[in-house]
């Protein structure tokens, strides 16, 4: 094999020095996030997230069978509308209360290539109702998850 | 992506480092049996948490590890002479027990009692398995010993094996958790690799890229269950647990023994990746130890100083040839260093404030989670952590077909606890 004559021309360049010349620019725009309860305690969480500060995250909740969903501020949106533009759908329950609105809501987002992720408000619990509704519409599920998990992985993906 | 000041936490485990504190609460790999093979064989530098240390093995066979430096005048002890009960310094002839203790001060009158107010700092070091364990944190708080199943099966049962890996533990440990990259990276490796080819699991693998996953909170740490179809109405869950802070397993294929990593750090730049595999009910044959010792399975084949030979002042061997036959993904020969080589890539420690991380990647923000609050919870309020129990520690990988409307939780059952003479549930 050759000898490249440069450092960074092969894989010795990962070092702390040769790190620096990496390029430094401003991270793409955040992802375009909505967040969905589907039942009291989802919606008390939800709402609890909404009240921190985010880029482009929005919060709602959903009854069935889900064609309509509602902001924290009690005003009903449609949910094509809602999806316009998204990027990533997390999806809240913590009981199976609200399958039919994950289901609707899982397949309109299947139908647009937006991810989902779901998280299942069971303290203690492995098993639940929510598990079972939000597994076939949610790429990625925690199991079993609290309030700090939602902001937690808000602030990973920069919703 | 993380804060600065988040990534530096979970990143530095120097002394009084929260995440330092934290590693100190378990015993943790730090050589190979094999690297002080004998009595008053010679000593082996060890660098760990970002202490250098020396360990040695004693003319009646106890193993020591002592800080490296004599303490007359700072000089390496690793020049030392290991005979007749200790190891002296070359230098001045002073000499340590395996406890750091001073033993004899040449210069010293015979009846003086100087030595005896001079002692390095030690640490309890046992063989454990192929393994040397050390503790370095507070002795009344030393847990019980490691009782992982690798180190505890009937001897010829298990192999393990260390690399160096030239960047921060984490960046290594995140691979360990992160199912999603089998199905790209390695995914040459399971038609190719004795270790891993001819399981009924791989094409289930191969047939379905976009698994599904389930991140899954229990005690130790987290299970990652990734799910992806199988026959009709089945999926097909590999169940990765994770156990803090820097246990992994890599989930079973076929009848092949099942294999697993610690991550442990040398310094904030460089970690150990100690790999093993092991059999729960029968002796790993001579055609698996040969594959393993050739560095194929999770392992690498290294130099004398266990630096695996393709490394980053080759470019890793890379092989675009290999890489367009389809024989490996990345042109990398190797699980181990297919991983190594990406993992290095990033930079020594990665700028994880750059980083532009998915719903997918729900496992390694939540171990993050989980690392930082343990860290946070022992140096603020003493909180100790959790993972270093004998019952966190009986842990097994997992592959299964399970009906679809069943939780693999549910479906698992004991599958995930390591029980003796008990053989793994694999696919």
């Amino acid at each position: 094999m050759t000898v490249p004559s440069l450092v960074s021309s092969c894989a010795r360049a990962a070092t702390a020095k040769e790190a620096a010349f990496r390029i430094d620019y401003p991270l793409a725009p955040a992802r375009a996030t909505r967040v969905v309860g589907f039942d009291a305690h989802a919606v008390e969480v939800v709402r609890s997230a909404a009240g921190h500060e985010w880029n482009q995250a929005q919060f709602y909740s959903a009854a069935d069978p889900g064609l309509q969903l509602v902001t924290v501020a009690g005003e009903p949106r449609p949910l094509a509308g809602v999806l316009d533009g998204v990027d990533s759908v997390v999806m809240v329950a913590a009981t199976g209360e609200g399958a039919e609105a994950v289901a609707t809501i899982g397949a309109a987002c299947h139908v647009r290539g937006i991810m989902t992720a779901g998280l299942v408000l069971t303290p203690g619990r492995l098993t639940s109702d929510a598990l079972v509704a939000l597994r076939p519409s949610a790429r990625v599920l925690l199991v079993p998850a609290d309030e700090d998990d939602l902001l937690e992985l808000l602030r990973a993906i920069r919703a | 992506m993380l804060r600065t000041e988040i990534n530096e936490l979970l990143t530095q485990t120097g002394p009084g480092t929260p995440m330092g504190q934290l590693f100190r609460r378990y015993w943790q790999p730090v050589l190979l049996a094999e690297e002080l093979p004998g009595n008053d064989c010679p000593p082996v530098r060890v660098k760990i948490l970002s202490e250098r240390l020396l360990a040695f093995r004693d003319s009646d066979g106890r193993y020591g590890l002592i800080d490296e430096f004599c303490a007359h005048r700072g000089a390496s002890l690793w020049f030392g002479r290991n005979e007749e009960g200790g190891l002296r310094c070359p230098y001045h002839g002073w000499k340590y027990d395996v406890t750091g203790q001073a033993i004899e001060v040449p210069s010293e009158p015979e009846t003086s009692n100087f030595c005896a107010n001079v002692k390095l700092q030690s640490y309890p070091l046992v063989k454990i398995g192929d393994v040397l364990w050390a503790y370095l944190g507070d002795p009344a708080k030393r847990p019980p010993l490691p009782e992982w199943e690798f180190i505890t099966v009937p001897e010829g049962q298990a192999f393990t094996s260390k690399r160096l890996q030239e960047c921060n533990w984490l960046q290594a440990l995140e691979g360990g958790i992160d199912s999603s990259h089998v199905s790209f990276l390695h995914s040459g490796s399971l038609d190719n690799d004795p270790l891993f080819k001819g399981s009924r699991g791989n094409a289930y693998n191969k047939g379905d890229l976009k698994p599904f996953f389930e991140v899954v909170d229990y005690e130790g740490g987290l299970l990652i269950g990734a799910r992806r179809n199988a026959e009709e109405g089945h999926y097909y869950w590999r169940v990765t647990p994770w156990v803090l802070p820097n246990f992994t397993m890599v989930p079973p294929r076929g009848d092949h023994p099942v294999h697993g990593h610690f991550w442990v750090p040398i310094d904030d730049e460089n970690c150990w990746a100690y790999s093993f595999d092991y059999h729960p009910t029968r002796k790993l044959t001579e055609n698996e130890v040969a594959a393993m010792r050739a560095g194929m399975g999770v392992h690498s084949a290294n130099d004398a100083s266990y630096r695996p030979l393709a490394n980053k002042d080759n470019d890793y061997l890379m092989d675009r040839d290999a890489q367009r036959r389809g024989e490996t993904y990345s042109g990398i020969k190797g699980i181990a260093l297919q991983d190594a080589s990406l993992q290095e890539s990033m930079g020594p420690i990665v700028d994880r404030t750059k980083e532009r991380l998915v719903a997918t990647d729900a496992g390694i923000i939540k171990a993050r989670q989980k690392l930082r609050k343990a860290a946070l919870a022992l140096t603020e309020d003493g909180t100790e952590p959790v993972g270093n129990r004998s019952v966190d520690q009986k842990v097994r990988s997992v592959a299964i077909v399970l009906p679809a409307d069943q939780s693999f939780i549910d479906g698992i059952g004991e599958a995930m606890v390591a029980r003796p003479g008990v053989g793994q549930t694999t696919v």
